[in-house]
């Protein structure tokens, strides 16, 4: 080995894995919610398409990361 | 005890072979350390050229029924007194087959770092390691009996040169010998036997020797052990190995008493073992020991800085032929095993078995890399035989790369590490999140178009219509409800700007507000027309008519009173009237504002439980 071989560490520091995991599962959850009300009340012909996709979309965001967090955090290396 | 084999009759008539090169051993050294189940040979050589021509190799010479046993050979220069072993690097070294010699012994060709011109002299350690070559006898033996084994080698170096002084050192576990081959020089103090030293002998000198001894120490083979060591970098490295342990001593005979055993087990078990101990990694983590039943509680961890050391307790104590198969797994950082040089990532792990003394037959290590990983390569310090395959694990789509590298014979002296190269792109690391993220906006994306298709089968019927006309009622309610609640705000803002005239005195900016109220409030009154419309001529929203009417009339009503309210205040402050004069001529319609703000908010109310 010419180079010099230097550690691969995670990308996120693994003490913050239960942290994030709660964190984005938290606000995940709460999109989800909202989007779940939007779908509830709003009637049929004044519902905006856009606005249920980026709310959803937003809500998977979280909810994915978070439940990846959780993952590791759990000892489940993906 | 007269007790004596010759079961190799070695009958060389070495007279008529050619003498390979001038060499000569001027001094062998041997230790045979029989201390465990695995033999260990260390001979120190001190070659010397007695010829003209320069020599660079040394051949060294094994009996066949030793070479079969044969696992691991490493050959260095000794450095002196002093154990330099681990600086200095090893000679290289090949099995060769020079004419005219025997048959029956294999020869490995050590190469010198230098050439030997006449009269120089070169030392230098042979380290040799045999399996399976402590044979117990008796075969069988019962509980309470002491496992015996017998050892056999030549008490003379075998050796194509001729060797000019050497002794032999062998090293028992304990004290307790049956018998051993007594030669002149023969010497026995406690658990070591001496032969030598012996003066210029001629080459393939041979004198067999047998040792027949007490050896209880753990004779733990493992069959098979498969280790898996999966990647992850999302900071772990996590290792299972699979077991198949048998204790590869004196078979055991006539039953097994679990009283006995209790009672006195190092009287009445002692050639059984009941614990090993495996060298864990240092910061190993969650590790866990268990078998097909489950969960096995009888083990310990500790560890320090340097190493962790788990024991583990089989279910049952291990007599000869008694066979277990169990399971270690543990976690290790992503930081000491993985490293990044160039383009190119490698793991660097150790090889063998983690624990102490266990003969592998047959070791399968197997190394999981993430999905997505390219270009791999393994380097390791022996011969191993190679494969690939795929393993699909949690969030996988193609499946990831296991490099399978499988070796049969391995001792503890294998356990060296070993690398493996592959190419990774850390953009790779976002699939798993993305195929989550990916999920749970289907989920989303399920109940979006849940909501939004029409899955009526009768598109005529008249529940069904009367349904689309409640909605569109509906929809035109919360409309209407809103456009008055923009109403309602428009109030709100004309009473402010008069709290600020009261303040401030600015008229300007009062009237201002005015002027925008006005056109909000127009353009709200033009938005309601349609709706108003609308609810008026559908029979779905008879019932809810009348207070909708109510509802703009009152609002109407209030905005009337609003703007007057405002009015005055504006044109008394332009009359520069007293205050106490303008809250006499606005007190009537205060009141009656406030009223009306009541009805509204009821009346909205009302429609918004619908």
């Amino acid at each position: 080995m010419a180079q010099v071989a230097k550690s691969i560490t995670s990308p996120v520091p693994e003490g913050l894995y239960p942290t994030l995991s709660v964190l984005m599962l938290a606000i995940g959850l709460i999109i989800t919610a909202s989007f779940f009300i939007y779908e509830a009340t709003a009637s049929k012909q004044y519902r905006s398409l856009a606005k249920e996709l980026t709310t959803g979309a937003l809500a998977s965001l979280f909810l994915g990361f978070g439940s990846l967090f959780l993952l590791l955090t759990s000892g489940v290396y993906v | 005890m007269g007790f004596r084999f010759n079961l190799f009759l070695f009958l060389i008539a070495m007279l008529s072979t050619p003498v390979l090169s001038d060499l000569i051993l001027a001094k062998v050294d041997r230790r045979i350390d029989l201390t465990s189940q695995i033999v260990r040979i260390t001979s120190v050589l001190k070659v010397e050229n007695a010829g003209t021509d320069v020599v660079s190799e040394v051949l060294f010479a094994l009996p066949e029924y030793q070479s079969k046993n044969l696992v691991f050979m490493q050959a260095f220069p000794n450095g002196g007194k002093g154990k330099t072993k681990a600086s200095t690097t090893s000679l290289p070294f090949q099995v060769v087959n020079p004419e005219g010699m025997p048959p029956a012994l294999t020869f490995y060709s050590v190469s010198l770092p230098k050439g030997l011109s006449k009269g120089e002299s070169f030392t230098f350690d042979v380290f040799v390691v045999f399996t399976h070559s402590l044979r117990p006898f008796p075969e069988e033996i019962t509980q309470a009996d002491s496992q015996i084994v017998l050892f056999q080698d030549s008490a003379y170096y075998l050796s194509p040169y001729e060797v000019k002084v050497q002794s032999l050192t062998v090293t028992l576990p304990s004290a307790r010998v049956e018998s051993y081959t007594k030669l002149h020089n023969t010497k026995h103090v406690d658990s070591e036997i001496k032969y030598g030293p012996y003066e210029k002998l001629p080459p393939f000198s041979y004198s067999p020797i047998v040792i027949h001894f007490e050896n209880n120490r753990p004779f733990a083979v493992a069959q098979q052990l498969v280790r898996e060591i999966e990647i992850s970098h999302w900071g772990n490295i996590q290792v299972t190995e699979h077991y198949n342990l048998v204790h590869g001593g004196a078979q055991n005979k006539g039953g097994f008493s679990r009283l006995d055993y209790q009672v006195r087990a190092h009287v009445r078990g002692s050639s059984s073992f009941r614990h090993l101990t495996a060298k864990l990694p240092p910061r190993a983590r969650s590790v866990y020991y268990r078998d097909e039943i489950g969960n096995i509680s009888t083990s310990h961890l500790w560890g320090d800085s340097r190493k962790t050391e788990l024991e583990i307790e089989p279910r049952y104590p291990m007599f000869g032929g008694w066979r277990t198969s169990f399971t270690i797994g543990y976690g290790l950082p992503l930081k000491d095993f993985l490293f990044e040089s160039g383009k190119k990532r490698f793991l660097n792990i150790t090889f063998g078995c983690p624990i102490d003394d266990v003969v592998v037959n047959n070791l399968i290590v197997k190394v999981v890399l993430p999905e997505g990983s390219k270009d791999i390569s393994v380097a390791t310090p022996f011969v191993v035989k190679q494969s690939q395959e795929v393993k699909y694990s949690h969030l996988d789509i193609a499946g990831r790369p296991v490099v399978v590298l499988e070796k049969t014979n391995v001792v503890p002296e294998h356990n060296v590490h070993f690398q493996v190269y592959y190419k990774f792109n850390t953009l790779s690391l976002l699939r798993e999140p993305l195929m989550l993220i990916s999920g749970f906006f289907l989920l989303f994306i399920t109940c979006i178009v849940y909501m939004h298709a029409d899955i009526t089968i009768s598109k005529s019927s008249p529940s069904y219509l009367a349904k689309l006309q409640w909605d569109e009622v509906q929809a035109a309610i919360q409309q209407f409800r809103s456009s008055i609640n923009r109403c309602l705000v428009v109030h709100d803002k004309l009473e402010a700007s008069l709290r600020d005239l009261s303040r401030t005195g600015d008229v300007q900016s009062c009237k201002a507000a005015r002027k925008a109220a006005d056109g909000s409030l127009k353009e709200l009154a033009k938005e309601l027309k349609p709706l108003l419309a609308f609810l008026q001529s559908s029979p779905q929203a008879t019932q809810l008519w009348p207070k909708v009417e109510e509802l703009v009339a009152k609002e109407r009503e209030m905005q009337e009173k609003l703007m007057l309210k405002h009015s005055t205040v504006v044109d008394s402050y332009e009359k520069k009237s007293g205050v106490r004069d303008i809250e006499n001529r606005i007190a009537s319609l205060q009141q009656k504002l406030v009223a009306l703000r009541q009805d509204v908010d009821e009346l909205l109310e009302f429609l918004d439980e619908i």
